[in-house]
């Protein structure tokens, strides 16, 4: 059993823990969290130290237990989950209290006054039908504080987060943004003002210069008001720019702790180094990044011995039989790891991000021309034939609905999601949609495919106008064009019927294409489709029912219904952002590889510029970055990443987590304003001008045009591009930097 | 168990081969009908207690009119038997006997079958008129909803009680289908409204996009997509339907609307009451024969709907009919209501 190898080496875990944690805040001490009566281990062995103002970054895939030792510090565990073992709280006068023997009134002043939580998904942690301002009233009231006293502190607090006050305090969740849900939650939570603050994927449902913007406010208020925080995230990179010390959860154990440079530039467990090495990032030569093979253990079949063994490519007859005991790695500093073959890993596995960085800038220097453009200029000689879609000034419009009244007295508000692109895609092109939410991105997706109506402009399939198909005013049938045109959805979950099989799902798309084929063959179809994405036995998945499959099974499934149609172009929209981190890799690949095969192209939507660059870069494609309905910038992925030219996808590459140590501790974000300004009333001029560090007056009152760039692939909409422009002579606006360094005229 | 498929070899036809001619065999069809439609929901039904309980007690109804279609007991008529017999005393009346000595047994058992007909009728009709009421509207949208919102509104503004008594009235309905459906008149208004806000949810599903991405038509998208989502709502609401079925064509014969010829349940309590059912302990039986009869029927439909969400459940039917384990995730969603 786990315990016993554990036990036995528990002394030297607790030398090694105090050495460096002086003053610690909580003991977690022989934790288990079992359902099942003891059979199923939803966390095991938890041996932790937390110190008192540290920074611990957690990391796990779904599934991996991170939640479950959220919940067990609050003793929170949802029944009929079982809590055992010892977890100390110390407070700030030198009492010790355990957690576990709190009584239920204990338990409801120690949750939030002392640890308080934030979850992820602001939407579902606030009441609809109550306003802002009255959750922190409540809250106080249910606390017995000064109600008056405590909305100060909340003010304070929202101020702090870059957030309005009494804008804030006065609005329903609803007409609040994402991003300003979250960081309200986050004011919410510390109300009280709590020691420690436990987050578990507070930043998830929001995209990714959000999510950074969110953590420098996070780095912040904790040196402010002196917290402890732990984070909880899958996303390994996000948390590293935070973090003091790191922990990787694998499989409900522990799998490694320790500071954040250790963990991140000297890890010794396989499963960390590959996770890091598996995780898209900026600076890593391409080639390098691999997937983790296989998925983790669900609760029921844990392997024996190391659990991470399966996956491991290290692993020897010791790991199966034998648990690794979870102790000190080069006697100490407080980095532990539970692996047999700590330097065979470190040796073995290279880390690959940082290494070739540099050797990478001198190709780029040494060969300008050939390889980033290659992509471009080869699209550039098809463009002679008929481009695969073709969009010409499109643009999308949502109107409100209006009350007979209203239409005479107000203008109708109007959300402008896209607003004016025009863009070809060739055959076999790849194009990836880069932007925040709310941009207009989804919405361009599904225009280009067909499924949403443009208000103005037109949208052509192989010069055919694709509205014009379907009211059959053209030549060509509107079958055809749908046919050709797949979608592939974000949420794996909800992508496929709940109630049909998974033959029943694929069965679909063969219905239209080969309509008059036998059961057998349509068999066997979907048997050869399946086990070239890899689910194998294909036969066995395909009786099965969606929820029985995990998140990349499901998006592989929803991929292979989309080429079952063998279409011409797929809109991936956010298809791997729910994938978890060591999938993502294997399945970007295997879309890449299926392009190919079947001919698509590809529309690649995301949030992410190091998806998006694997994305581009691999497939020889085009990044367009969006920016509230407009296209505001075009071009290679290696243009775009080295060498940006509109202030926004600078954003966007600052925005982007690198594990790059040196250059971890991020600077302020370059942008005035965290949040998107609301569509319904987007600014005039240049529409980025109300974030952007360099904005000037001339960028309020003339709107930019993409235009070609002279010296690099692409397009830009930026004044900037031009060096005669009355841009150069305008004044800087309030907050934008007179004369930023490295943004010198071109 | 599934090894039919990994034998087949999947060399010969590729993704992306021709089309062959070779047909789906008839055979083959039927064989997957029975697994999928009969076979699976039976094992899912018969696995818990309630639904059990709920298909014995609907069985010995569909005995009864059984026994009542193949003539295996005797008609009801006076004068066949002591006058209020107390029930359990002579066997050969086994519920006793009214005070015009008719067996009580064969008075429940005489109109079982038009009560069944009228119940199954009743929720057929309800239920039906309001999937499609309600998918069309939810699915189509636009001018096609609101004009079906409207006629569905104005017919749940009706009054339903004074509708029913006028249409008996007018149409004096003696068969068990055309009264189930006049007592169901205006049931559906409701239904569809309700079954059309849980279809606005699932036609901005992924899949529902996807199936549209692909061409499919809308019906197949409603039959294939919508409906299996909807089903145990509607299933449910097929049974309360019936439910009042029941319940209403009671009423209406105790208070002597509806029109009849011989006795039914609700002629029987009518009868047991003027008779002083409620005031003699020797004809309290009388009384209670036919109220344990409607209401054990409406229990058993009852019992029976709560097992109808497990069978549309694809978790449940995976679990017990030993396809293949679910992967259990773990799901990070915290539930937040532990504390505050």
């Amino acid at each position: 059993m786990a315990t016993n190898t554990d036990t036995n080496t528990s002394p030297t875990d607790d030398t090694a823990s105090k050495r460096v944690v002086d003053d610690p805040i909580l003991e977690i001490e022989d934790t288990n969290v079992t359902y099942s009566e003891g059979d199923t281990y939803v966390l095991e062995d938890v041996n932790v130290t937390i110190d008192r103002h540290e920074v611990l970054g957690i990391v796990g895939e779904s599934g991996s237990g991170k939640s479950m030792f959220a919940s067990a510090l609050l003793d929170a565990v949802p029944d009929p989950g079982l809590l055992t073992g010892k977890i100390h709280y110390n407070r700030k006068d030198g009492s010790t209290v355990d957690i576990l023997q709190m009584s239920d009134e204990e338990l409801r002043q120690f949750r939030w006054e002392e640890i308080s939580m934030v979850f992820q998904g602001a939407m579902s942690s606030f009441n609809p039908t109550m306003k802002v301002g009255s959750h922190f009233k409540e809250t106080l009231r249910t606390h017995d504080k000064n109600v008056s006293e405590g909305m100060e502190f909340a003010r304070e607090l929202l101020e702090n987060l870059y957030l309005e006050p009494e804008r804030v305090l006065d609005s329903y969740p609803h007409e609040l943004s994402g991003g300003m849900q979250q960081r309200a939650l986050i004011a919410l939570s510390m109300v009280l003002d709590p020691e420690v603050l436990v987050m578990d994927e507070p930043t998830a449902a929001l995209d990714l210069l959000m999510q950074r913007s969110i953590l420098q406010l996070l780095d912040n208020l904790q040196s402010e008001y002196d917290l402890t925080i732990i984070f909880i995230t899958h996303d390994l990179p996000l948390v590293a720019s935070l973090a003091d010390r790191m922990a990787i959860i694998y499989a409900f154990q522990f799998a490694e702790i320790g500071p954040r440079d250790e963990i991140i530039g000297n890890s010794a467990h396989p499963y960390t180094r590959e996770l890091l090495n598996s995780t898209p990032n900026l600076d890593a030569p391409l080639e390098d990044m691999q997937p983790i093979e296989g998925e983790g253990p669900a609760p029921v079949n844990v392997p024996s011995g190391c659990r991470y063994h399966p996956r491991c490519q290290l692993a020897t007859e010791k790991c199966r039989t034998d648990d690794p005991p979870f102790s000190p790695v080069d006697g100490g500093g407080g980095h532990r790891s539970a692996c047999h073959y700590r330097e065979e890993a470190r040796e073995e596995i290279p880390l690959n991000f940082g290494k070739t960085a540099e050797d990478f800038d001198q190709q780029l220097v040494s060969d300008p021309t050939d390889g980033p453009n290659a992509g471009s200029t080869a699209t550039l000689e098809t463009t002679s034939d008929t481009p695969l879609l073709s969009l010409d000034d499109v643009e999308v419009h949502f109107g409100e609905e209006q009350s007979l009244i209203e239409r005479f007295t107000q203008d109708p508000t109007v959300v402008r999601a896209v607003d004016g692109i025009s863009l070809d895609i060739e055959e076999q092109d790849l194009v990836c949609l880069l932007g925040e939410s709310g941009c207009g991105k989804t919405t361009l997706g599904k225009t280009m495919i067909g499924l949403q109506k443009p208000t103005g402009g037109s949208i052509e399939y192989r010069g055919h106008d694709i509205w014009e198909a379907k009211a059959g005013n053209t030549d060509i049938p509107y079958k055809e064009v749908r046919s050709a045109l797949q979608i592939i959805h974000q949420d794996p979950g909800s992508a496929l019927n709940p109630n049909r099989r998974i033959a029943d799902i694929l069965t679909e798309p063969l219905r239209h294409t080969h309509p008059n084929i036998g059961r057998a063959e349509r068999r066997d179809r979907m048997h050869s489709l399946l086990e070239r994405v890899g689910m194998t036995p294909a036969g066995d998945f395909l009786e099965r029912y969606p929820h029985q499959l995990s998140g990349g099974e499901k998006q592989r499934v929803a991929l292979a219904r989309a080429l079952l149609m063998d279409p011409d172009a797929i809109l991936a929209d956010e298809a791997i952002s729910a994938v978890d981190v060591s999938l993502r890799i294997g399945i970007m690949d295997l879309m890449l590889e299926l392009q190919a095969e079947f001919d698509t192209s590809f529309l690649f939507i995301s949030h992410d510029l190091s998806n998006a660059r694997y994305f581009a870069e691999h497939g020889d494609g085009r990044i367009a970055v969006m920016y509230l309905g407009e296209i505001v910038e075009i071009g290679s992925a290696e243009r775009l990443i080295h060498d940006p030219r509109h202030p926004y996808t600078e954003v966007l590459r600052w925005a982007t987590p690198n594990l790059d140590l040196d250059a971890m501790d991020a600077e302020d974000p370059p942008i005035r304003e965290i949040d998107v300004p609301d569509p319904v009333d987007p600014p005039s001029g240049c529409r980025f001008h109300t974030r952007c560090p360099v904005a000037r007056e001339a960028c309020r009152e003339e709107q930019p045009k993409l235009a070609e760039l002279d010296d690099g692939d692409g397009a830009a909409a930026c004044f900037r591009e031009d060096p005669n422009h009355a841009y150069w002579n305008s004044e800087p606006l309030d907050g934008a930097a007179e004369n930023p360094e490295g943004l010198e005229q071109h | 168990m599934v090894t039919e498929t990994d034998s087949s070899s999947p060399d010969d036809i590729d993704w992306r081969s021709e089309t062959s001619s070779a047909e789906m065999s008839q055979r083959d069809r039927l064989a997957e009908f029975y697994e999928q439609s009969i076979y699976e929901p039976a094992v899912v039904a018969w696995s818990d207690v309630r639904t059990r309980l709920g298909i014995v007690i609907l069985s010995v109804y569909l005995l009864m009119a059984l026994v009542e279609v193949l003539g295996l007991w005797r008609n009801p008529a006076p004068n066949q038997a002591p006058r209020l017999l107390a029930p359990f005393v002579n066997m050969q009346y086994p519920l006793g006997t009214t005070q015009s000595g008719v067996d009580l047994f064969a008075l429940i058992v005489d109109s079982t079958p038009f009560i069944l007909l009228m119940v199954l009728a009743g929720g057929v009709w309800a239920t039906s008129v309001a999937i499609v009421v309600g998918t069309i509207s939810g699915y189509k949208g636009g001018t096609v909803d609101t004009v079906i919102t409207s006629i569905s509104d104005f017919f749940m503004a009706i009054p339903g009680l004074p509708l029913i008594i006028i249409l008996a009235i007018a149409l004096s309905p003696e068969n068990p289908i055309l009264l189930g459906v006049i007592l169901t008149i205006n049931y559906w208004a409701g239904l569809g409204r309700s079954i059309r806000s849980q279809v606005l949810s699932i036609r901005e599903a992924s899949y529902v996009e996807a199936s549209r991405t692909m061409g499919t038509s809308t019906h197949r998208i409603i039959l294939k997509d919508v409906l299996p989502n909807i089903m145990p709502y509607v299933m449910v609401n097929f049974v309360l339907a019936a439910r009042y079925t029941i319940f209403a064509s009671v009423g209406l014969y105790f208070i002597g609307v509806l029109p009849y010829t011989g006795q039914n349940w609700g002629v029987t309590l009518n009868n047991a009451y003027n008779q002083g059912g409620l005031f003699t302990l020797e004809a309290l039986h009388w009384l209670l024969v036919p109220i344990v009869a409607i209401v054990g029927l409406a229990f058993g439909l009852i019992l029976v709907s709560q097992g109808m969400d497990r069978i549309f459940n694809p978790r449940v039917r995976t679990r017990l009919t030993g396809k293949s384990e679910s992967v259990e995730e773990e799901s990070d969603n915290e539930n937040t209501s532990a504390w505050v």
